[in-house]
């Protein structure tokens, strides 16, 4: 579904990726793991083709999205046209804005949004969330950080999308929640969805995911199923705290 | 006391004209944190949108010999149309291509006050220094209330202003495209990631904003009909004030400050010699400031990165 080739990207003059391939199939859960500064939350940025400068510019290789080049595409055509988005780090909700507008906005770009798609998608996910249904009309930037994580993904999926990213969804956030979260990734995914997930917490990622990628200082180090990189002497070395 | 409310009416008149630009400033730069000193030149160039508009429309001279009453209903959403599209060509010109670099707000800014300029001395180029005057489209008439004299056109002016805030709150704060300006006002980030194209957004801001500010100019050139380039400098600074003063990125900031200082301005007239008036309109100003930083509306902002 999504096959990243050679890609290079830097910001300015500095390259952030040197060069990493990697594809992500159709209903599979794909983590990039890897220390503070691999380039995890860049590899996410591009994919997305969001601008400069707080996003990199690629500068080699290509990512193909079934088999199409993404690459002259602005990010907001990627999420109305590929119907895949991101969960940005640090959520990034309109704090300004109500719970409900804030999902609100993000069904922009639904095809269904005439014909009652919009309310029909918000049901589902306080359904999801249903802590989000009682702080509906709250300003968002007054959610605790669990609730603002929710939003955030509610948000996103709010987008109709097909292809999840999420960066850092765990960041700031009690186990409790934390776990919570994670039983609904796995439950949107068996709904279909596929999901890239970003994650410091390499343990919970690699729980969670069917395959995982680990990033070093720009590069791919090491890649395979999820439960063999769990069982990996060097990577329960480097990432996982022994 | 019939003096005082003979000066609230004058006042009334002037705060329309104020808080006209001032909302465009104020729009601006809530969504996008931009300065956009072009703005009282965009004032003016509706002004002369509006002269050449209903000149060419108006019998007998006029191309299409329409009547008056046709000719002002054809003007006002022309000029608008006009005055927008000049709003858009300079984001899209001047301030899209330096916020795409990533370039430091403040040299977005000054590019601003050269595009002013720029509007400014072309016009001079391009019409000369002779004044122009719009042809009158409305007939004066002059109520009587309770001893204050009041024009129809001045009933016209305060009563646009109103309703163009009422409008313009609605568009914010109950419209889709309203939500996505909030939006951007608090990230830029993360609204393409929500399928909303920025640059739209973006153009809308400028396009409403400019809009009402060729609106505010056409009413200016209806009450005072004598047109010059230079008409919108002092205009604007004063328009851009008013916004600071009720809270720059508050639309009842911009509406509320507009109408304090035409009275302000309007009273030191009507009280004091006329060469004190603009001391002692931006003195109480500057005390206001002095007192609430942020504006009456405006609430501090903090200053993310």
């Amino acid at each position: 579904m999504l096959r990243v080739t050679n890609l290079k990207a830097a910001y300015g003059k500095i390259e952030a990726l040197h060069g990493i391939s990697f594809h992500v199939e159709k209903g599979e859960i794909v983590t990039l793991i890897g220390a503070n500064g691999a380039g995890k939350s860049t590899t996410l940025k591009a994919l997305m083709r969001l601008p400069p400068p707080e996003s990199p510019v690629v500068t080699g290789g290509d990512i193909a999205f079934d088999g199409v080049s993404l690459l002259g595409m602005p990010a907001h055509c990627v999420v109305s046209d590929l119907r895949m988005t991101l969960a940005p780090e640090g959520r990034r909700i309109f704090g300004n804005l109500t719970v409900m507008e804030n999902l609100q906005l993000a069904s922009w770009s639904r095809q269904d949004g005439q014909d009652g798609g919009m309310e029909e998608a918000i049901r589902r996910i306080f359904d999801l969330f249903p802590r989000l249904a009682e702080r509906a009309r709250q300003r968002s930037d007054t959610l605790s950080g669990g609730e603002q994580q929710m939003l955030a993904i509610g948000r996103a999926l709010m987008t109709q999308c097909a292809v999840l990213l999420l960066d850092e969804p765990s960041m700031g956030l009690a186990p409790v929640v934390m776990y919570d979260m994670f039983r609904t990734l796995k439950r949107l995914n068996a709904e279909g969805l596929t999901i890239i997930v970003v994650e410091q917490n390499a343990r919970l990622a690699l729980t969670l995911a069917d395959r995982g990628y680990v990033l070093d200082t720009g590069e791919i180090v090491a890649e395979g199923p999820a439960q063999a990189l769990l069982n990996t002497p060097q990577i329960k070395a480097a990432y996982l705290g022994g | 006391m019939d003096f005082f409310l003979q000066q609230c009416v004058n006042a009334l008149q002037w705060g329309s004209f104020y808080a006209l630009i001032a909302l465009g400033y104020t729009l601006v730069y809530g969504v996008l944190r931009l300065i956009n000193f072009a703005h009282g030149d965009v004032f003016m160039v509706g002004a002369y949108l509006a002269f050449f508009i209903s000149t060419g429309l108006l019998a007998p001279e006029g191309l299409f010999g329409f009547s008056r009453e046709l000719t002002l209903m054809l003007t006002i959403p022309l000029t608008m149309i006009f005055t927008s599209l000049v709003g858009v060509t300079l984001e899209r010109v001047a301030y899209r291509p330096l916020m795409r670099k990533g370039a430091h707000r403040l040299y977005v800014v000054i590019t601003a006050l050269m595009c002013g300029l720029v509007l400014e001395n072309g016009n001079l180029a391009l019409l000369g220094a002779s004044r122009r005057t719009l042809p009158e489209l409305v007939d004066k008439t002059i109520y009587n209330i309770g001893g204050i004299a009041v024009t129809s056109l001045k009933l016209w002016v305060v009563l646009t202003a109103i309703l163009v805030f009422i409008a313009l709150h609605f568009i914010v704060t109950r419209t889709r495209m309203g939500m996505a300006m909030r939006a951007v006002s608090w990230d830029k980030f993360a609204l393409p990631l929500m399928g909303i194209p920025l640059d739209r957004v973006i153009v809308f801001t400028f396009a409403l904003g400019s809009a009402i500010a060729g609106l505010g100019g056409l009413l200016f050139a209806m009450s005072y009909p004598v047109l010059e380039p230079y008409m919108g400098a002092m205009t604007g600074w004063k328009a851009f004030i008013a916004a600071v003063v009720g809270g720059i990125g508050e639309i009842r900031g911009a509406f509320v400050g507009g109408f304090l200082l035409a009275f302000v301005e309007v009273m030191v007239v009507a009280f004091l010699p006329s060469t004190f008036r603009d001391l002692f309109a931006f003195s109480i100003l500057l005390f206001i400031l002095w007192q609430r930083p942020t504006g009456i509306f405006g609430k501090p902002l903090t200053t993310k990165i």
